[in-house]
């Protein structure tokens, strides 16, 4: 029995340092700026203002993870229909040809225009800032600065919000 | 010194050259729709890695230079192609809407209510992709023997919206929305209303007082459903007397002891009906 101490604090410590993982993989979700005052039929209740923020956040920390790690099982929780058929089928095309996707970032205005009137879907408009790496293996093919505008349709589902829809869009002409 | 400028010059405008024709390696496509052939035109000559990134694509591909590289992509959106380190962006449309996902609400209404009824459409192709391009999108509700309601709305974003009155009659209402080749049928039943000037009859009995009402409908006409709760109230100088009877094809019928010098009311819901004084006095 001497050695249940020493194994009982080893427990500890692992546990903690999982802890702490997880917290920093909690912190790094990208920072999301939602604005609600345009949506309409529907005004968006301030619970699920911030329901919208975080779950929306919580996507794109996982969609970042999975096209850089391609490991599509993490897709399931935040992405549903089409938007989520899509990024499997990228992840598995990247794992065939072994390639990977890496984002750096750098926030995201996210603007509700459309709260359905039963309260089941949102339309979102986002205007995201990052830098994408495109990698073969862990060389860096090429590397861009952008700012995407994206068409979103999030979906309530049993107990977050979901990405059905993620779709770049051409910015209009002002 | 001037040879060394000359052969420097040289060097340069061979390089920039150089450059100008590595930069030619690939181009954009014209107009890309999802689903559609796609051809990504390559200048130079020689054999390249081609590398394309976009919504489920990621591909990696020899290619041969100066010839068309021929794709078909399923979703639409924004994709990166990259040929010898240099990189081209270009955006995929969706194509003409082939699908519509419908949400209706409620499954069950009251007949003759204001706005009570909403529609929310989303536009997809035949792959799924959100069609944002403006579309007529139309809205249609009927009921059988009733009056239809059409309206016709520009989606926006690629969703279109409505709120509409149900129908005076009650019945299983027709909801079907439309976009280009595509509609979807939802049915919403519109049941009666509150009923609207409910009267009943007594009839004196052996034992006491027989209370029916009339056929209880709303006030479009439409007859309130079996079963809906309707309250007889006997009120004497004795005190108070309630029955709750169900509405059973049509009327609701209760009996009540012998009274002496009562009122008896009726009421369903919100609604009162009419009063009958029973057992002299007065």
């Amino acid at each position: 029995m001497k050695w249940f101490g020493p194994l009982l604090v080893a427990a500890f410590l692992l546990a903690c340092s999982c802890w702490i993982v997880t917290a920093q993989a909690a912190s790094e979700l990208p920072a999301v700026n939602l604005n609600v005052g345009d949506a309409g039929p529907r005004q968006i209740e301030d619970t699920t203002e911030r329901a919208l923020q975080r779950d929306y956040a919580h996507a794109w920390g996982s969609m970042e993870a999975a096209l850089n790690d391609n490991r599509a099982d993490i897709l399931n929780s935040d992405f549903v229909g089409v938007a989520l058929d899509e990024l499997k089928d990228r992840v598995n095309q990247q794992q065939k040809s072994g390639l990977r996707t890496r984002f750096i970032d750098h926030g995201h205005q996210l603007q509700a225009i459309f709260y359905s009137p039963e309260g089941s879907a949102v339309q979102l408009r986002d205007t995201a800032q990052f830098e994408v790496q495109y990698l073969d293996g862990d060389k860096i093919v090429n590397s861009e600065q952008r700012t995407e505008n994206y068409t979103v349709v999030m979906t309530a589902g049993e107990n977050r919000w979901k990405v059905r829809v993620l779709q770049a869009i051409q910015a209009q002409p002002e | 010194m001037r040879r060394i400028i000359q052969i420097i010059l040289t060097v340069a405008v061979c390089w920039f050259a150089a450059d100008v024709a590595r930069a030619a390696d690939v181009s954009a496509p014209a107009h890309a729709v999802a689903g559609s052939d796609i051809s990504l035109p390559t200048s130079g000559s020689g054999s390249a890695t081609l590398y394309l990134f976009g919504p489920g694509t990621a591909m990696k591909k020899d290619v041969q230079l100066g010839s068309e590289i021929p794709l078909s992509l399923e979703y639409s959106g924004r994709y990166a192609a990259i040929v010898n380190g240099q990189q081209v962006t270009f955006d995929v449309a969706p194509a003409p809407v082939s699908e519509v996902a419908f949400l209706a609400r409620p499954s069950r209404v009251p007949a003759a209510t204001k706005d009570v009824i909403t529609g929310t459409v989303f536009l997809f192709d035949k792959d799924r992709n959100l069609v944002t391009i403006p579309t007529p999108v139309k809205f249609d509700l009927s009921v059988d023997g009733g009056q239809p309601q059409s309206q016709t709305i520009q989606s926006k974003n690629g969703v279109a919206w409505i709120k509409l009155d149900s129908g005076r009659k009650a019945g299983p209402a027709q909801f079907v929305a439309a976009a280009g080749d595509a509609s979807v049928r939802r049915v919403v039943q519109e049941t009666a209303s509150d009923p609207c000037n409910l009267r009943m009859h007594v009839q004196q009995t052996k034992d006491g007082v027989a209370v029916e009402t009339d056929r209880v409908r709303d006030c479009a006409g439409n007859p309130v459903p079996d079963g809906t709760i309707v309250t007889f109230t006997a009120t004497s100088p004795k005190g108070r007397d309630t029955v709750d009877a169900r509405i059973k094809k049509g009327v609701a019928k209760a009996e009540l002891p012998a009274l002496q010098n009562a009122t008896l009311s009726v009421a369903s819901g919100v609604v009162v009906g009419n009063e009958i004084h029973v057992g002299g006095g007065m």
